[in-house]
């Protein structure tokens, strides 16, 4: 039995694989990217979240991998019927591979797909690990130089480059994401880099900047860092 | 889209069928009415001669149009003044609203196919064994209905002879066929059809329905096809073009909020040997629908548990436009739950919707569906008020649910003797177009062949989750006692934060939680047998349902707050859905909770309602992920649903400037209209339903 630690369920979303269904988003990442538009999945531990109307919530739940696959199943009737299933998100998943591989398994046994969205940004052992359980994975790439990678994400980016290259190879289908920020990655030049960078023949999905990503920051008391960054 | 329906579609928007109409006083013709007591038949077919005589219509021709017939008289008779009414309420005579038919679905089909003329000739036949019989009732329907044919013949040829005056030849060709003989081809069903609804408004019934036209009018779609006269595209454009007609005259019709008008059609389902019904025809008025974009007419989609997904897919792309249609109805549910009401099984496989939601049988049928509703959260107060004065019997929380169930009863009884006898005025036209009536020689509103009234069930899911806060509050926590609950819910917890949070954290639909999903459960599975084996005085049933129509918003103000958390003011969700201040994990839970229930009991009808943000259309597969969420609901045992497209800050921009969202359509109670045109209560309900959806 494992322990996983989770800050939110959502079901019928909407950007994160085929058929209906749910996302988990793990809480804890090794990156702070400065867009981030869930803050509160970078921390592993549990954090406050205070609304503007004074109204407080704890964010970060544990779950059992029993727990969480039973409660995942509940929804098991729709996603085998529309062909859907159960995302990882985040945060970081393959920050919890072990946890994340035990869920998985458990949701494998009942026929239900599985699929992963990562940035990559983890040891080989627990990306290939987690991957080889996977239906679809979803591999960002935010940048395409080591040196801005590791100003604007904070890591390191030739590590995630070799668990690109393997994912490649391993017939797990996948596409990579760029998330567009404007004046970080959004450039033609930037565009053609990742586009080199993904590969010959890689799907890449170009994903617009989301305004709404410094709503959370306040919630945290933390400044969003693309503001002050730019 | 055609250029020609093009055009015709700028001049309906832009409203320019105003200046074709004229006002038209008809007090005298009420004033000889109340002066010579002149009967409630002859004063329907006098209101409809002079409506459509030289008192009345004129023909009016727009350009390019090839389907003629438009108001040009804005007030239909009146037939009754307010005094006469009160005078007969007072009398103890029970009406549904206005008194006149209305909410149903007339039998086009045998008209369109045989022809009024071939009406008449029945009409003359029955009066004169009338005559020899001694039946004067049954004489005097026959000469009005007989008469008010006539006058619909009359005025389509005035319409014929105009047209063919202005060269409109084609126009004057179908004229000369239809409405007196049966049609041929599919323009002249539409053309036949269209003269028919048309004379229905102008004999002052509403709300009334389209039904099945996928299914009446396929012969002759099918018939031009195989003749090589027409193709889909010919069938699309007429199709397009009596659909944009249906929004011409629209504002003319009387509903309770503009939109509100009835104009339904059902698509889809089984035919009334029970095969699959879905055609060619369907396909077309839904691909016609998405084109328009009109609020009229309002689809539904009959589907079950073998429909295709490319069909749910067909829906759901009309609903990513934001047209809040189609509403879906199940059939695995209503087609059985119709039978055990007393339905013959061909009639109830050819079941439609009355203006909104209700399930009737089109043609042979004067259930009055929306009769009056019972307001659960009322039922509630009254209970929890009760149980406090230790009027009921002590025993936790099963009693105060019993307490509950006990005051449902009770207003479910007091309903049935209210409407133990109801009559309504008669519509010798309506009764032409209605099966059995000329038979009969008796007007519809003596009675048809189903005459069952439907009572609405208002606020149930606010009702059940106050239910699961009472228990958990007063019997489980401890928070506070009964009495004390009932004092807060008159002061708004004022003074009791700590309980009103607690009320609002209770368990709620819309988040599968068996804590009150299974007392939902237990409520549907009451409403479902509250009026077994109580019949009206035409031997009619009463069939509970799961609507609310407008009552959402007037039961609402009739108690103050609840034991869920709802705030005094704060408005009840329409028909059957999640509490409007209810945070839910999403459409699946909601789903999920509102068919664990055995919804086939309160098949009056009344949809649950969903309300998707419009970004769920904006990636590539979300209307395969809405339209698994349907089907998903179907293979539930939900028995209708309706789902709304929209963003918040649209709807806020609308209210700020109405004049830039003229054409922006929601789904309100069981109807879409025009979201500028709806009072601000309405609005402001339909936001607060939308800032649920939105995450």
């Amino acid at each position: 039995m494992t322990a996983g630690r989770v800050f939110e369920i959502r079901e019928f979303t909407l950007h994160d694989g085929p058929g209906v269904r749910t996302t988990v988003f793990l809480k804890g990442c090794p990156l702070r990217c400065a867009w981030c538009h869930n803050p509160e999945g970078q921390s592993r531990d549990k954090e406050t979240m205070r609304r503007k109307d004074g109204s407080a919530t704890v964010c970060g739940e544990d779950w059992t991998d029993e727990a969480l696959a039973a409660e995942l199943l509940r929804n098991a009737d729709i996603m085998r019927q529309s062909g859907g299933g159960v995302s990882f998100s985040g945060g970081e998943p393959l920050a919890q591979a072990e946890f994340v591989c035990a869920v998985a398994d458990r949701l494998r046994a009942e026929g239900i797909g599985c699929a992963l969205e990562t940035s990559g940004a983890a040891p080989e052992s627990d990306y290939r690990a987690v991957v080889g359980r996977m239906d679809f994975v979803y591999q960002d790439l935010k940048h395409h130089d080591a040196a801005a990678f590791r100003r604007w994400c904070g890591g390191d980016l030739e590590a995630i480059l070799r668990n690109y290259r393997w994912l490649r190879t391993s017939g797990v289908p996948h596409c990579v994401r760029v998330p567009c920020i404007p004046g970080v990655n959004d450039s033609p030049a930037d565009r053609a880099a990742l586009l080199a960078l993904a590969g010959p023949g890689a799907t890449v999905e170009f994903l617009p900047y989301n305004p709404a990503a410094p709503a959370k920051y306040p919630m945290l008391g933390r400044e969003f860092p693309l503001a002050a960054a730019t | 889209m055609k250029p020609r329906i093009e055009k015709l579609l700028d001049f309906t928007f832009s409203r320019r069928q105003d200046a074709l109409r004229r006002d038209a006083d008809w007090s005298p013709l009420l004033a000889r009415f109340v002066a010579e007591g002149v009967d409630d038949e002859t004063r329907a077919r006098i209101g409809l001669v002079e409506m459509l005589r030289a008192e009345g219509e004129t023909p009016a021709f727009l350009d390019g149009e090839r389907l003629a017939f438009t108001r040009t008289v804005r007030q239909i008779p009146e037939l009754h003044t307010a005094a006469e009414m009160d005078a007969r309420r007072a009398g103890g005579t029970a009406f549904g609203e206005k008194g006149v038919v209305f909410n149903i679905t007339a039998d086009f089909a045998p008209t369109i196919r045989d022809g009024l003329d071939a009406r008449l000739g029945e009409l003359r036949d029955r009066l004169a064994r009338c005559r020899a019989e001694g039946d004067s009732e049954g004489a005097a329907f026959c000469e009005n209905a007989a008469l008010s044919v006539e006058a619909v013949l009359e005025l389509a040829e005035k319409y014929r002879a105009a047209a063919a005056s202005r060269g409109l030849h084609d126009v004057a060709d179908v004229l000369a066929r239809v409405p007196r003989f049966g049609a041929r081809t599919f323009r002249e069903a539409l053309q036949s059809l269209r003269i028919l609804h048309f004379a229905l408004w102008c004999e002052g019934e509403y709300h009334c329905g389209l039904g099945r036209i996928d299914q009446y009018l396929l012969p002759y779609y099918e018939a031009d096809i195989a003749a090589g006269r027409l193709d889909d595209d010919g069938a699309l454009e007429l199709l397009e073009e009596f659909f944009v007609a249906c929004n011409r005259d629209s504002d003319l019709y009387i509903g309770v909020q503009q939109g509100d008008n009835g104009q339904s059609v059902m698509l889809g389902g089984l035919t009334r040997d029970g095969a699959p019904a879905f055609n060619a025809l369907s396909r077309l008025c839904l691909k016609a629908c998405g084109e328009l974009k009109l609020v009229d007419p309002k689809i539904n989609l009959r589907v079950d548990k073998n429909t295709p997904v490319e069909i749910y897919r067909l829906g759901t792309e009309l609903t990513a436009k934001g047209l809040g249609f189609p509403q879906y109805a199940n059939d695995d549910v209503v087609i059985p739950a119709l039978e055990r009401w007393g339905y013959e099984p061909e009639d109830a496989r050819d079941y439609t919707v009355a203006a909104c939601w209700e399930f009737i049988v089109p043609g042979c049928g004067l259930d009055i569906d929306n009769i009056d509703a019972v307001s659960f959260p009322g039922a509630l107060d009254a209970a929890l008020r009760l149980c406090a004065d230790g009027a009921a019997e002590p025993g936790g929380y099963d009693a105060v649910e019993a307490a509950f169930l006990a005051e449902v009863q009770r207003r479910a009884d007091a309903l049935v003797e209210k409407y133990r006898h109801v009559e309504v005025l008669p519509g010798p036209f309506v009764s032409v177009l209605s099966a059995g009536c000329i038979q009969r020689a008796r007007d519809i509103c003596k009675g048809a062949k189903y005459n069952n009234f439907g009572i609405h069930g208002t606020g149930i899911s606010v009702a059940v989750d106050s239910l699961a806060s009472v228990r958990e509050l007063v019997f489980e926590k401890a928070l506070v006692s009964l009495p004390e609950l009932v004092r807060l819910l008159d002061t708004d917890f004022a003074g009791r934060p700590d309980v009103l949070a607690a009320a609002k954290a209770a368990p709620k639909m819309g988040n599968a939680d068996g804590r009150v999903d299974s007392i939902a459960k237990r409520v549907i599975k009451f409403w479902g047998h509250a009026f077994d084996g109580k019949r009206n005085d035409r031997g009619g049933r009463f069939r509970p349902g799961t609507g609310s129509a407008m009552y959402y918003v007037w039961h609402a103000r009739e108690i103050p707050a609840s034991a869920d958390g709802r705030l005094s003011g704060h408005p009840f969700p329409a028909n059957w859905a999640p509490s409007l201040d209810v945070p839910v994990k999403g459409p699946v839970s909601v789903v999920r909770s509102f068919t664990e229930p055995d919804l086939g009991a309160v098949c009056n009808g009344g949809p649950l309602t969903i309300e998707i943000h419009d970004s769920a259309f904006a990636m590539p597969d979300g209307v395969d992920k809405v339209a698994e969420l349907v089907r998903f609901f179907v293979l539930r045992g939900g028995h209708q649903l309706q789902i709304n497209a929209i963003d918040r800050d649209t709807l806020l921009d609308a209210q700020a400037h109405p004049e830039r969202h003229r054409h922006l359509i929601v789904r309100v109670w069981g109807w879409s209209g025009y979201f500028v045109e709806l009072d601000r209560e309405f609005q402001d309900q339909i936001i607060k339903r939308v800032e649920l959806a939105a995450s």
